[in-house]
């Protein structure tokens, strides 16, 4: 997709005062873009023509930002991503689960932007599905839910982990007891995170450790192999959830 | 004696209800008492007189003119002790004379015109008195009394009139039991007092109940509300009419408040979107400034007024969060707060930690770590950061090893919009909103903020410490 037409992006906000200069910006990085104030108009344009990656307000007067996510993944099957102005966690885990790819908290960086763009665009050309299974990893006593991306020992606490670390995580539970090198995880883990790719897995690993193990120097559930690499010493069950 | 005295409203009138009503019929039942006593005791001085004056005059003390030709007398003699005559008067030296009943014996007598030298009168059990007690001894076994029911008559009261004539020496002496009710006054008026008391006290106790359970309710609620700012659990409208206007007036109140609370929560919702918004237009403007540097400066400013804004909106929040309480491992939280300062290259240290579950609102406490390391970083150059448990509490210490904060001045530090050293602020930044945040959201945690300047052994300032600590449920 580098190399061919240009990606085509639709962007939706109401406040013309960020959209414009916004539109302009993705513009000048390359980026096709086609600007929206409303759902309604968003529909529109959709009908006859073609986008490859949604960035949609929340709050907007009319149709709303979540429900039109919704229309959008289920009928059209396109990426979005979300532009809040909310840091709240709320939105942010509706978002996720009705199917959006990604969010960005008002204000972002522009350049923050362009990076999860990429990245959520990588994801959907590789075909990793959009949205994950509506269902839970059971390891050890843990349960990962990875919709709402959240960790939660056997006692039922949560144990905060960061987005890095699920990834990490979400690699070792789509392939328990198998040894997995550095370049592998690397790959797996690389997500919207610009700054990402030239940090350490190691350091991820133990960081991970530090979360999950019950004693993180002498670590029993994610194991180092000799030769260079890690696996996760632990059978992985997967349970459906239920609907809140 | 004053921690004894009750302290709610229903303890302390219930108190004074009783002490009143027990000294009203306490008076009013002395009274009675003394009436009844003085009623049978003229009776008893009648009979004295009666015996006396029968004693002295006899038959033809009647004039012709009232004298019946076939009046009834003879008969059978008078019940009780017989007169007796005796060469002096009737009382020992150690017995009290009644004064009170010989006056009015005096007056009695005198109304039937007799002369009277001296009167002298005492009470004596039965038992103690010699001649009564022989008579009545014989009497008894003569109709073969019960041992018990004789010692029970020889401790009935008696009283002894010894009666002087003018111009005799010989006294006159006669003995009057008192009458069966007479010894038998004391106990029905007691009982007749406790019950009325009782009666009385249970209807106060029913009415202030019925004033002050609503009261109560009211208090709690007062309380409940205080930190749950929601109109859940409003109580009914109950109890006397005062009451239930009362009650009617407060969640009439409750409700304006809830409505102020959610009209400023909605007010500041839209300021945040409505300022956030042309901040994010001016984010995405200055990418095409040219000037590398000047671009920088430019988006930390930028980001300097988005903190102070998520600040102000988070201290205007705090107190009625809309996130619910989650259980959440303390440790690991402590630890990606801390992470997220390494990955941004800060020199943080991490140490000891354990782990602890705790019922808490996982964002609001990375924000006041956040709010804590960063302090300690701007102001103390390092940050320790480490967990532990205190009694019942789990105690997050954040240490750094900067020049502390005066003493006298460490309580305002935790006002809003209060910062350490005013010349330094331009460089550091900042709306001194950090620590009041931070100490707001232990409060709503049910725990608290404290800062403390750390010493070395010549006594310099080595640091600030930081405890906020969290009741561990």
């Amino acid at each position: 997709m580098n190399d061919t037409a240009p990606v085509r992006l639709l962007l939706v906000d109401d406040e013309a005062a960020l959209r414009e200069p916004l539109g302009e910006y993705l513009s000048r990085q390359g980026f096709t873009v086609t600007q929206a104030s409303s759902a309604a108009e968003a529909r529109t344009f959709l009908r006859d023509h073609k986008a490859d990656l949604v960035l949609l307000d929340i709050m907007m007067p009319g149709e709303d930002g979540l429900s039109f996510c919704r229309h959008l993944v289920e009928a059209q099957d396109l990426p979005v991503i979300f532009l809040t102005a909310r840091g709240e966690a709320t939105d942010r885990i509706v978002g996720l689960e009705i199917g959006a790819d990604d969010y960005v908290v008002k204000p972002f960086e522009p350049r923050e932007l362009v990076a999860r763009i990429r990245s959520v665009l990588r994801r959907a050309a590789r075909g990793v599905p959009a949205a994950p299974e509506n269902e839970a990893f059971v390891f050890e006593g843990w349960t990962l839910d990875p919709l709402k991306r959240r960790l939660t020992d056997a006692d039922g606490a949560v144990v905060a982990i960061s987005s890095v670390e699920f990834r990490l995580l979400m690699a070792f539970l789509e392939h328990p007891r198998q040894v997995l090198d550095r370049d592998r995880l690397l790959d797996m883990v690389q997500g919207r995170e610009a700054h990402l790719f030239d940090r350490a897995v190691d350091n991820q690993v133990s960081r991970l450790r530090r979360k999950i193990e019950v004693d993180s120097r002498n670590p029993q559930l994610i194991q180092t192999v000799w030769g260079g690499g890690y696996m996760l010493a632990a059978d992985v069950k997967r349970v459906a959830l239920e609907d809140e | 004696m004053k921690a004894l005295l009750p302290r709610s409203l229903m303890g302390q009138m219930l108190l004074a209800v009783a002490v009143a009503l027990l000294f009203v019929q306490s008076l009013s039942a002395f009274l009675v008492y003394s009436a009844q006593r003085d009623s049978y005791e003229t009776g008893m001085l009648n009979v004295a007189a009666f015996r006396i004056v029968m004693e002295t005059r006899g038959r033809d003390a009647l004039r012709g003119a009232e004298r019946p030709e076939r009046a009834p007398f003879g008969g059978p003699r008078p019940r009780g002790f017989p007169l007796e005559t005796t060469s002096s008067a009737p009382n020992t030296a150690s017995e009290v004379r009644d004064g009170h009943a010989e006056t009015k014996l005096g007056q009695i007598l005198g109304e039937q015109s007799l002369k009277v030298e001296r009167i002298v009168i005492v009470h004596r059990r039965l038992g103690d008195d010699k001649r009564a007690s022989e008579r009545f001894l014989a009497h008894a076994r003569h109709h073969g009394m019960a041992r018990e029911q004789m010692d029970e008559i020889l401790g009935n009261h008696l009283i002894v009139v010894g009666v002087q004539l003018e111009g005799q020496d010989d006294w006159l002496v006669t003995r009057v039991l008192s009458p069966r009710a007479m010894n038998l006054l004391l106990s029905p008026l007691i009982f007749q007092t406790l019950g009325i008391y009782a009666v009385l006290m249970a209807a106060v106790t029913f009415i202030l109940r019925r004033m002050t359970r609503p009261l109560a309710a009211l208090t709690r609620r007062v309380e409940d509300f205080a930190v749950a700012r929601d109109l859940d659990g409003q109580i009914p409208v109950s109890g006397p009419e005062d009451m239930q206007r009362l009650i009617l007036a407060h969640n009439a109140m409750e409700t304006r408040i809830v409505d102020l609370l959610d009209e400023k929560d909605v007010m500041l919702g839209a300021i945040g979107h409505d300022l956030k918004t042309p901040l994010a237009a001016l984010r995405v403007r200055i990418e095409s400034v040219e000037d590398d540097i000047e671009r920088a400066r430019m988006a930390t400013t930028i980001e300097d007024i988005v903190r102070t804004l998520d600040d102000i909106l988070s201290l205007a929040r705090v107190g009625r969060p809309s996130d619910p309480l989650e259980r959440t491992e303390l440790s690991a939280l402590v630890v990606s707060v801390v992470e997220e300062y390494e990955d941004m290259g800060e020199p943080v240290e991490l140490g000891e930690t354990c782990r602890m579950a705790l019922e808490l609102r996982p964002t609001w406490l990375r924000r006041a770590l956040r709010n804590l390391i960063g302090n300690a970083l701007r102001y103390g150059h390092t940050a320790r950061v480490s967990l532990g448990k205190d009694g019942g509490q789990a105690v997050i210490v954040i240490e750094d090893d900067g020049p502390g904060i005066p003493d006298n001045s460490i309580e305002s530090m935790m006002n809003p919009f209060t910062r350490g050293d005013p010349s330094r602020n331009s460089a550091t930044g900042g709306a001194g909103l950090g620590l009041a945040l931070a100490r707001a959201i232990a409060d709503q945690h049910g725990g608290s903020l404290t800062l403390a300047n750390r010493h070395s052994a010549e006594g310099r300032v080595e640091g600030l410490t930081a405890r906020l600590t969290i009741p561990l449920g």
